[in-house]
């Protein structure tokens, strides 16, 4: 949990509305990059498939091809074979016409090679230079067949020496060296001198069906482009892609090409390089067909190969058609481009909507923030739009409800308030109208008291004179203090008591001035005053306002003079702290109770017991002592041990002089 | 009464005059004087020996007049001893100020009046002279 909190904490997640479009990018993107690989392997997919199922295709056209030559050899042959002037000469053994007859129909019909064999499978003739004749061929495999009637056409093989005798220029034709191939599998022979062959062979028979000898002919493959030309315009239509051919056929003698319109990389027909060794493995080997990517010569290509077979069925050759791989990883590259580009864009647009949408949710939220840090700070006229009727809409007005009805609450607060401050200031006015007026005439009453008491206006006759004179100064000493305290209380609570502050000696002016004033009392009372830490005390001096100390010792000392015990002593002293000047008041006596001891600085405290009542107190002494001492940045405070001893103290910060 | 020392009182509240006079009239010859105007014209013709001055007087207070009074060479001399309300302030050292306003005088006595202290502090005035 506490993990989670410090991780949306983070700083780019302090706002609401980046946490709902982080959240939301969040969703965006795993379900995008699943959709994105899921889409580009089926893509992927799709478009090898398409290129594997046309490569099959086009293998499969061009074995029609192929085979389509094969056959028109067959074809070309067999039409001769039944030409009077052949079956003529094979019986009359006329061969120098027939040589020359023969050669024409060789070259008309483009064969490489076409010969004649008698009845026994001698060679009558051939047509082609050095024209060797009267060798046997009885052991071919074609002548053989076709010695037995049957029309016959495959691809063979050809050894050199056959070649010699077919032509000598064909043992040229068909001599190759091997040209190093990368990925092709290594052979002991570093060279090709047999040839390959389209071959038919027909038997040359007479009118009533009996064989007098055999013609046979056929195309030499080697550096023959012919067929894989044709294949390629036929099923390629001479498409090319990036200056290259897409498509390519080959023929392979064994693992050999030597007959291809693939390009080496001197744009020359790739003849003598060699098949790659997987395929090698798959056709040759295994005799099935491949269909998959292939390495040829140097480009990759969607390849088909199929094993070429001759009569017997032997795999002599590989036939191939190929298309380059480039256009369809150039497709498959583009369409994943755009699937990502199309991605992007609608991420960027999700967020850009992200933004807007959770712009919308958050912004009232945040108008109810900083109406709300408004209210804090007591402005309350800040109401919010209601923008919607959901949840926070509801938010809202039940906000601005709450708005109306605390402004209201506020300004009868702030009438009633009014109230009150105009009735408190008037009943203080009345108090210091009242204490004003009473303080002048207390004066005379008192003045003339002391000169009755002290007989100084003539004697006083009897003691109860003298004992009514006496009782009349008490009270009326006790009336002027009660009115002093008032006229103080009336300047502290109006806010016009003024401090003013002067750099004063204050055992001088504050405290001998009230120890003075109380000499009567203090010996009227036998207490005794007890000044500790004296020396220092007279001579500490400090800022302060001396009227208003002058009010503190004034009620500190008057206190202990009321409630302390008679015949007691009272200290009085002073104490210097790091910081500030401390002083206390202490006597003995009853003391104060502890709960009593916070409350005895407030507003007409007064502790309950016969001797307070009897004392008269104004409740007002010690919170006039404590309003002063705190506006000199001082604190009071009381201590007591029940029974014994109470103790005020209070503090003055120690301050700079001459500032 | 030849001999005896002459003070003036000066006062708007003729029953404190009248507890000051008895207070006093027990030692020195008393005379009075009950706005500050008047004060300062009796201080003038009559020459007393010290004058008792009261602050808060209708017709040129307390203030004025003992501006006044020190001002004239010829009433300079005479010794003045301010009587003092419960707001204001007189320092028994050198510090003398008055509603933040200073004020030249020999001697201060709170309200309300003790008659024997006021008696003693006069009495020690003209001493002092």
């Amino acid at each position: 949990m506490w993990e989670k909190i410090k991780f949306w904490g983070k700083w780019p997640f302090r706002t609401l509305q980046s946490k709902l479009v982080f959240s939301f990018l969040l969703i965006v993107l795993a379900g995008g990059t699943a959709s994105i690989i899921i889409g580009i392997r089926m893509v992927g997919n799709t478009i090898i498939a398409e290129a594997h199922k046309k490569v099959q295709h086009d293998l499969a056209t061009a074995r029609i091809i192929y085979q389509e030559k094969l056959n028109r050899i067959q074809d070309v042959l067999s039409l001769t074979a039944k030409r009077d002037f052949i079956i003529r000469a094979v019986m009359g053994s006329q061969v120098k016409s027939l040589r020359r007859e023969l050669e024409r129909v060789r070259i008309d019909y483009g064969l490489d090679v076409l010969t004649v064999v008698d009845r026994k499978g001698v060679v009558l003739t051939r047509t082609r230079s050095p024209y060797c004749s009267q060798d046997f061929k009885g052991n071919d495999e074609l002548v053989r067949k076709a010695l037995g009637k049957e029309t016959v056409s495959s691809t063979e093989i050809i050894p050199q020496d056959e070649l010699v005798q077919e032509g000598l220029d064909l043992a040229r034709q068909a001599y190759m060296e091997f040209i190093p191939t990368p990925k092709a599998k290594g052979r002991r022979e570093d060279k090709e001198t047999a040839g390959m062959m389209m071959k038919a062979a027909v038997p040359i028979l007479d009118i009533n069906n009996e064989v007098w000898g055999v013609i046979y002919g056929g195309i030499f493959l080697n550096r023959n482009y012919e067929i894989v030309d044709k294949i390629k315009d036929a099923v390629f239509r001479g498409e090319r892609y990036k200056g290259k051919d897409t498509g390519t056929a080959t023929i392979f003698q064994w693992d050999l090409r030597i007959s291809t319109n693939v390009k080496d990389q001197n744009g020359l027909r790739a003849i003598g390089t060699r098949v790659a060794r997987e395929v090698y493995d798959q056709v040759l080997e295994n005799g099935r067909a491949f269909i998959d990517r292939a390495f040829v010569v140097n480009e990759w290509y969607i390849a088909a190969y199929e094993p070429v077979r001759n009569l017997k069925g032997e795999i002599i050759g590989i036939l191939y058609v190929g298309t380059l791989e480039a256009p369809y990883t150039d497709l498959r590259k583009n369409v994943i481009y755009s699937f990502l580009g199309v991605a992007f864009f609608g991420l960027v647009l999700v967020l850009l909507l992200a933004y807007f949408i959770t712009r919308s949710i958050t912004r009232p939220i945040d108008n109810l923030m900083k109406a709300t840090e408004g209210i804090a700070g007591g402005n309350f006229s800040h109401e919010v739009p209601v923008e919607s009727r959901d949840e926070v809409g509801h938010l809202a007005a039940s906000f601005n409800r709450m708005v109306r009805t605390l402004r209201a609450t506020m300004e009868e607060l702030y009438v009633v308030n009014t109230k009150l401050q105009d009735l408190n200031r008037h009943y203080l006015e009345m108090v210091g109208f009242i204490t004003h007026e009473l303080n002048q005439p207390m004066g005379v009453l008192k003045g003339f008291l002391i000169m009755l008491q002290d007989e100084s206006l003539g004697p006083l006759t009897t003691s109860k004179q003298r004992q009514a004179v006496g009782t009349m100064l008490r009270n009326v000493n006790a009336l002027i203090n009660m009115i002093q305290k008032y006229l103080h209380l009336g300047r502290i609570e109006s806010g016009r008591m003024e401090v003013n502050k002067a750099w004063i000696p204050l055992f001088e002016e504050c405290l001998a001035p009230v120890l003075e004033d109380e000499r009567q009392q203090l010996e009227a009372r036998r207490m005794q005053v007890i000044l500790e830490n004296e020396e220092a005390f007279r001579r500490v001096e400090d800022e302060a306002d001396p009227v208003l100390l002058r009010i503190v010792f004034n009620n500190l000392i008057g206190n202990a003079v009321k409630y302390g015990k008679e015949g007691g002593k009272v200290w009085v002293g002073f104490r210097e702290e790091p910081a500030e000047l401390l002083f206390y008041v202490k006597n003995e006596g009853r003391g104060i109770p502890p709960d009593k001891l916070g409350v005895v600085f407030d507003k007409f405290a007064r502790l309950e017991g016969e001797l307070e009542r009897r004392r008269r107190g104004t409740g007002l002494g010690l919170f006039n002592a404590k309003q002063i001492v705190e506006k000199h940045g001082g604190r009071i405070w009381a201590e007591s041990e029940e029974g014994k001893w109470a103790n005020f103290l209070f503090t003055l910060p120690k301050g700079v002089k001459g500032s | 009464m030849e001999g005896r020392r002459k003070v003036l009182v000066i006062d708007d509240e003729p029953d404190l005059v009248e507890m000051i006079r008895m207070a006093l009239e027990r030692v020195f010859e008393v005379i009075t004087a009950f706005n500050g105007k008047e004060g300062v014209a009796k201080a003038r013709s009559d020459r007393p020996d010290a004058i008792v001055l009261d602050i808060m007087m209708p017709e040129k207070d307390g203030f004025a007049a003992c501006r006044e009074l020190k001002e004239d060479p010829a009433t300079a001399s005479i010794p003045v001893l301010i009587l003092t309300g419960v707001a204001e302030h007189f320092g028994r050292t050198k510090y003398h100020r008055m509603g933040g306003m200073e004020i030249e005088a020999e001697d201060f006595i709170p309200k309300p009046v003790d008659p024997n202290e006021l008696l003693r502090r006069v009495a020690a005035l003209l001493k002092k002279e």
